[in-house]
């Protein structure tokens, strides 16, 4: 019979050295890929089962904020500046990428925290919870992508061969976003502060992204804009929806290396330091 | 680490810290030396920390079942949480052999909102089951859990015994080398718990080592070789499991026979009023009332009460002091086995024997106070206020030189029988 032997000392996983360090990683990503899709089915049930709407409600922040900024933009009071399609399809486009970042973001910082009697009495990779709760975000991605889809045909506008490679550019908002998360949620546990505040800044995020006005290309914001790995991660999916080139692919380059490198930094954090929660949670 | 050892734990302690700002404080400390490669100089107390679990070190075999006991607070949880892996130990090693599963808090992984069956899919792939495995044992653990029609309900709609039947369920099904379990044989009814007591035993095989950390001294008597007894975050006592819980009770027992309300406020008192004694009586074997026992004869200790609601775990203690001894010393606690227990009380008055063959105490002056708490002495249900005396004499014609000792054979006596009566009190026996 094989047999484990596990250990534990003072500060485990720094003791251990790298190397352990990356095989637990390995190991888990092979061994917990159930118990993520586990988790996600879990809460995404839990979720809708006491709901009339159900899943619907996935629909309606995006659009009551959507319907805000037609309003404003319809009375003259908001200009979105130059945009080559009809405003809604072109608002709703950038709503479904960024709420990939900001909905996953909100759901990740929360995700340990609200499994904290889970965390606090079983064993088992505390990551598999940030990334299951990642899988919210993908589901209210997916949906909005569908109404944008009506709203497509419904304007009668073809969108450019490029769309394509739309998947592709889904990664690195997806790496961000759990990179982010990883660090988030561990910090949440430690400090509610960070829960609440994590929306809040989203909200201003969002503001300052044009995300729901075209790329500024003066002033402050125009010079924050070309340094907002953001607008890159979110706008460079929408370009290549509607025309069809990426306007700025050196920066756009730059941004995907920060979110890879990211990613794993904070991965790698949230390893070492994981079991620290439970203490503190 | 030797072959037959499955878990050894060296020189552990813990700490945790009372303040929930500066707990909040060193966990970032901590988590930002750990993230920067760093150690977190744990040996050492900060400020408002204390050691939750304090250089425990032990042992336990394969096959072996080590309970674990002591009052709230004492560390037990602690302990098995650091082997399970939940959080490092802050000084020392533990070392485990072979995959650890946990009964810890049955179901703290349900989704209320989910149905049974969605839940056991659910709870299964946290405890580290594959789907593969799942699929296979489904049909047992629906049968092992016994739920029948609500498998498809949601399970904020069970009953809370079906709930840990479907915790219990999933979790023995992971089939883990070592079983850590806390306290889930404390839920429901003793009814209950004797079905849990006895599906723990078939779960027991040979080659599985368990740790089981419960209030419940009957189940650790029944299911334990060995036990530790951790008090105030130490080790206080370890040995045969028989021999540490009697000593934990011969504690308890004085604790509570003793204690002025400072102590007795450890103890659950909400419940105390709900039983009172109304008279002791010592009874000869005719059944007559007495103050002189003869050495090495028949005796009984009869209690009176009066209860207004049905107890349903009394642990009736009958506890002998002799008055030249030390002040309040408790020289002979009545050990509480299976056999001899009133298993509930129902409301009224009645009365409960306590019977001895052969009294074992030498010849002299003694006297008795009764005490009744639950049977895990979590919860003070009442106790005499006063001692009632009595002697045990010399047998007649026996030489009166006999070396006085203050217990015949054992420190534990063991009654024959403790019998429940229930009838209106006799007022004219007296």
């Amino acid at each position: 019979m094989p047999e484990n032997i596990t250990t534990y000392i003072p500060d485990n996983a720094v003791r251990k050295g790298y190397r352990t360090l990356f095989m637990d990683m390995a190991d888990e990503v092979k061994s917990s890929r159930w118990l993520v899709w586990q988790l996600f089915l879990g809460d995404f049930k839990a979720i809708y089962k006491q709901s009339i709407f159900g899943i619907l409600w996935i629909l309606f922040v995006p659009l009551l904020t959507l319907g805000t900024f037609i309003l404003l933009n319809n009375a003259g009071i908001f200009k979105a500046g130059n945009i080559p399609l009809p405003y809604p399809l072109f608002a709703l486009l950038g709503m479904a990428f960024w709420q990939l970042f900001s909905t996953g973001l909100t759901a990740t910082t929360n995700s340990l925290v609200s499994a904290g009697t889970m965390i606090r009495k079983i064993n088992f990779p505390r990551e598999a919870l940030v990334v299951a709760s990642m899988g919210q975000a993908v589901v209210a991605f997916l949906i909005q992508i569908v109404a944008v889809v009506v709203l497509f045909m419904a304007y009668r506008v073809t969108p450019f061969w490029t769309t394509l490679l739309v998947p592709l550019t889904l990664i690195p908002i997806l790496l961000l976003t759990l990179g982010i998360g990883f660090i988030l949620s561990l910090a949440n546990g430690v400090a509610r502060d960070i829960g609440r505040g994590t929306p809040v800044i989203l909200t201003f995020l969002m503001l300052a992204t044009p995300i729901l006005y075209s790329t500024p290309k003066g002033g402050i914001l125009g010079t924050l804009t070309r340094y907002n790995p953001l607008y890159h991660l979110v706008t460079v999916p929408r370009d290549l929806i509607i025309v069809g080139r990426i306007d700025s692919p050196y920066g756009y380059s730059l941004s995907v290396l920060l979110s890879v490198i990211l990613f794993f930094a904070c991965w790698i954090v949230f390893h070492l330091t994981e079991k620290r929660i439970a203490e503190r949670i | 680490m030797d072959n037959d050892i499955a878990i050894k734990v060296e020189n552990v302690s813990k700490k945790f810290c009372k303040s929930l700002k500066r707990s909040m404080f060193y966990g970032i400390s901590d988590i930002g030396k750990n993230a920067l490669g760093l150690s977190s100089h744990s040996e050492s107390l900060r400020n408002g920390e204390f050691w939750a679990v304090d250089d425990v070190s032990f042992e336990v075999r394969k096959g072996e079942t080590l309970g674990i006991i002591g009052p709230n607070g004492s560390g037990k949880s602690t302990l098995l949480k650091m082997l399970n892996g939940i959080f490092w130990p802050d000084k020392g090693r533990i070392t485990v052999k072979g995959k650890v599963g946990a009964l810890i808090e049955i179901g703290a992984g349900f989704h209320p909102m989910l149905t049974g069956r969605e839940n056991i899919y659910v709870n299964a792939a946290i405890l580290g089951m594959t789907k593969k495995e799942v699929d296979e044992k489904f049909d047992d653990i629906v049968k092992f859990a016994d739920i029948g029609d609500f498998l498809d309900s949601p399970v904020k709609f069970y009953s809370s015994g079906m709930y840990v039947r479907l915790g219990f369920a999933i979790a023995v099904h992971c089939e883990p080398e070592i079983l850590l379990v806390d306290e889930i044989l404390s839920v429901g009814d003793r009814n209950f718990q004797k079905k849990s007591i006895e599906r723990m035993k078939e779960i027991i095989s040979n080659d599985k080592s368990v740790i089981f950390v419960s209030h419940n001294l009957l189940a650790v008597r029944a299911l334990c070789q060995r036990a530790i007894w951790l008090d105030n975050n130490k080790m206080r006592a370890e040995g045969s499991a028989d021999g540490v819980v009697s000593k934990y009770e011969q504690f308890m027992d004085s604790v509570i026979a003793n204690a002025d309300a400072n102590k007795l406020a450890a103890l659950d008192q909400r419940q105390s009023g709900l039983i009172k004694f109304t008279d002791v009586q010592i009874l000869d074997e005719n059944g007559i009332r007495t103050k002189n026992i003869e050495f090495k004869k028949y005796a009984c200790i009869r209690a009176w009460y009066n209860a207004t609601e049905r107890i349903s775990d009394p642990n009736f203690r009958f506890l002998i002091r002799n008055p030249e001894g030390q002040p309040n010393n408790i020289i002979a606690p009545s050990g509480v086995y299976q056999n001899s227990l009133v298993s509930h009380i129902e409301p009224g008055e009645g009365y409960v024997d306590c019977i001895i063959e052969k009294i074992p105490l030498m010849p002299g002056n003694y006297f008795v106070r009764l005490v009744l708490t639950s049977i895990d002495y979590l919860v003070f249900y009442t106790r005499t206020l006063y001692d009632v005396p009595f002697s045990i004499s010399y047998p007649t014609g026996q030489d009166k030189d006999t070396k006085p000792f203050l217990i015949h054979d054992s420190q534990v006596w063991i009654p024959a029988k403790i019998e429940y009566g229930r009838q209106e009190r006799d007022k004219t026996v007296w």
